[in-house]
């Protein structure tokens, strides 16, 4: 019958690219969110919640990856977009290989009853308080995603992105030092501390800067999309 | 000569029950698909669509619909062959009008993104092959009416394209969009009522014996567009902000201001519809009546009765009212990604577009002038996502179209011809 609609205009128009992206980012962030208490745990050797905190981690980083194949899946070539469908997928990637490397830190405390060397507490504790400003200043980005669609990714709304680029390109760079910071700590003990815990906690260190990288590559992202 | 003397009252029958049926499914499809866009952007409820499509459609076909009925009626088909034999141009008019509506029908069954348009212009040009001859179709306009078919989305995406720049320049990309929104949106609406009013006056209505010069139709439709601004006005007032949802998207609020004037091109729309797309069911209808009722004059030199363009007003307004609302609402769910704002841009820009073919006479496809807005809006960076493969699917729809409706029309006229003759 005629009342089966041949509107090319409901073809025509997909669903925003963008909302599953900021949807997306702010499951990441909630997985992120949790790291600070899982080192909490850990400092009160509490291995149990440890566990259970990477439970919810692990479910968290599921959800992002189904978040995640559901948009590769909702984006074939025949789109027009108003920024590059390629780095559309990288900027999705990088997002979730932040939940990934969250995952990948709670599994090496749940895989090893880790005891924090007193040395680095203070420094870890920086570590991961710079980690968490600069996931949510990256999520922030993230959110202005569909206002920039809005006003063409130009004007006002464009100076802001590149601000918020700024910031967590600089958060980043701070990051690195404090980085080094903790590894020399932790260097300048190693030789008092069991060998196999010191390949660990390099491990778990390099793992949580990873995060802040891939927050910078987010921002490299966008930064894309503002000179498209 | 005497076959129209015998059966002149069946034909003029035949002829309504024919055009009552194409103009059915164009209410029930092509407008319904032309007015989804305000229903799903939340600016009108379905029954206000349809309130708005009864008045407008009927304006739209009577002020402005002349030029277009009369390129269907006698603009495709040069009948000086036939003179003698004026039932022949008869029979193919009713051939192609219902081969027109069946494969219309046929379209929308399968989800084709068929125009109306195309398949009566494919089912004249049909008839005329092989009832008359190749010579007897005007190939010149044939051409200029695929060329406009062709340029018309262009033209509509490039009016949308300008139309998006300027709400960004002067709304969404200032410091207090929301109050440049209320003091711009009166002037958005008035390019509304004036730019409709002034296509559709200019140089006066001839056919309705109303005669203006040049600065009288500006000045009126001056006054039509500040008339129109002024109600816009009055809804624009009770927008308030919304901090809430202004939170999660700061322009939510902004887009507000845009919903009321979605109202106004609901109209613009409505109206262009009528100016372009009725005549795709009158035009043969009025033809059949115009050579019956003067005893078989082929060159149909009489002025068409108004009260066609009542049947043909009726028989949209039947076909939305049975069936175009469900369509209206399948559609206002499914481009819901069209906000205010946008949907305000390409309805003006396809409206103002569909009209000014009207008055070139140029039967073109509100849907796919439509299409082509959004897209002006999309080439704007202004849409998320857009799937081009719709743009394949009209192209194969065109190839399809013209000689399915062609194929059909020869065979309806060879079927009328053994019945009458």
């Amino acid at each position: 019958m005629v009342a089966m609609s041949t509107n090319p205009l409901a073809g025509l128009l997909r669903k925003s690219p963008f909302k599953p992206i900021q949807e997306h980012m702010r499951t990441v962030f909630s997985c992120v969110m949790l790291l600070p208490a899982l080192f909490d745990a850990l400092y009160r050797k509490e291995q149990g919640e440890v566990t259970e905190l990477a439970g919810q981690i692990g479910v968290l980083e599921t959800e992002a990856d189904g978040i995640k194949a559901t948009y590769r899946h909702n984006m074939p070539k025949t789109l027009l977009l108003p920024v590059d469908r390629k780095d559309l997928l990288s900027l999705i990637h990088e997002q979730d290989s932040v939940a990934d490397g969250v995952e990948k830190i709670s599994q090496l405390l749940v895989n090893r009853d880790m005891t924090v060397p007193d040395a680095i507490k203070g420094g870890l504790d920086e570590l991961l308080e710079g980690t968490m400003e600069i996931i949510t200043q990256a999520k922030n980005m993230i959110e202005e995603l569909d206002e920039l669609v809005h006003v063409g990714f130009s004007g006002r709304e464009h100076d802001k992105v590149s601000r918020m680029i700024d910031g967590v390109r600089k958060s980043e760079h701070n990051l690195d030092k404090i980085l080094k910071k903790v590894n020399r700590t932790l260097f300048s003990v190693e030789k008092e501390l069991d060998p196999v815990s010191v390949m660990f906690w390099y491990r778990i260190i390099e793992e949580v800067g990873n995060l802040s990288d891939h927050a910078e590559n987010m921002a490299d992202r966008l930064l894309l999309f503002l000179s498209k | 000569m005497e076959v129209i003397a015998a059966y002149g009252t069946i034909m003029i029958a035949l002829a309504v029950i024919f055009g009552l049926y194409m103009t059915w499914g164009i209410g029930a499809n092509d407008l319904a698909n032309a007015m989804g866009t305000s229903v799903g952007a939340g600016a009108v409820t379905v029954k206000q669509a349809i309130g708005i499509a009864i008045v407008f459609e009927f304006s739209g076909a009577v002020l402005a619909g002349g030029n277009v009925t009369q390129t269907i009626r006698k603009g495709i088909i040069d009948p000086t062959n036939i003179v003698a034999t004026p039932e022949i141009l008869v029979y193919g008019m009713l051939a192609a009008l219902l081969a027109a509506a069946v494969w219309l029908m046929i379209a929308s069954s399968k989800g084709w993104p068929v125009s109306t348009t195309h398949s009566i212009v494919g089912a004249l040009i049909g008839f005329a092959v092989v009832g008359i001859g190749p010579n007897a179709v005007n190939w010149g306009k044939v051409g200029n009416i695929v060329a406009s078919w062709v340029v018309s989305p262009v033209i509509g995406g490039t009016i949308a394209f300008l139309l998006v720049l300027s709400t960004r320049k002067l709304i969404f990309d200032t410091d207090n969009p929301l109050r440049n929104a209320k003091r711009c949106a009166p002037f958005y609406i008035f390019l509304v009522g004036f730019i409709i009013s002034l296509v559709t006056l200019f140089k006066g209505l001839t056919h309705l014996n109303i005669e203006l010069s040049g600065p009288q139709s500006f000045g009126l439709a001056i006054c039509i567009g500040l008339m129109t601004s002024a109600i816009g006005m009055f809804f624009i007032r009770k927008v308030k902000e919304d901090p809430e949802a202004d939170r999660d998207f700061h322009f939510a609020s902004v887009e507000k201001v845009f919903t009321p004037m979605m109202l106004f091109t609901a109209c613009s729309m409505a109206f262009a519809h009528g100016s372009n797309d009725v005549a795709n069911g009158i035009g043969p209808l009025a033809a059949v009546i115009s050579i019956v009722t003067s005893g078989g004059e082929v060159m149909q030199s009489s002025k068409m009765p108004v009260w066609i363009l009542f049947v043909g007003g009726t028989g949209i307004v039947i076909g939305l009212v049975t069936l175009g609302y469900r369509v209206m609402l399948t559609v206002g769910t499914k481009i819901t990604e069209l906000t205010p704002s946008r949907g305000f841009c390409a309805e003006l820009a396809a409206a103002s577009t569909v009209v000014l073919a009207s008055r070139t006479g140029l039967p073109v496809s509100t849907t796919h002038i439509l299409v082509g807005a959004v897209l002006g809006v999309g080439l704007a960076r202004g849409i998320g996502a857009l799937d081009l493969r719709v743009i394949l699917n009209i192209i194969v729809s065109w190839i399809v179209t013209l000689p399915a409706g062609a194929i059909m029309a020869m065979v309806f006229f060879f079927f009328l011809k053994g019945v009458f003759g």
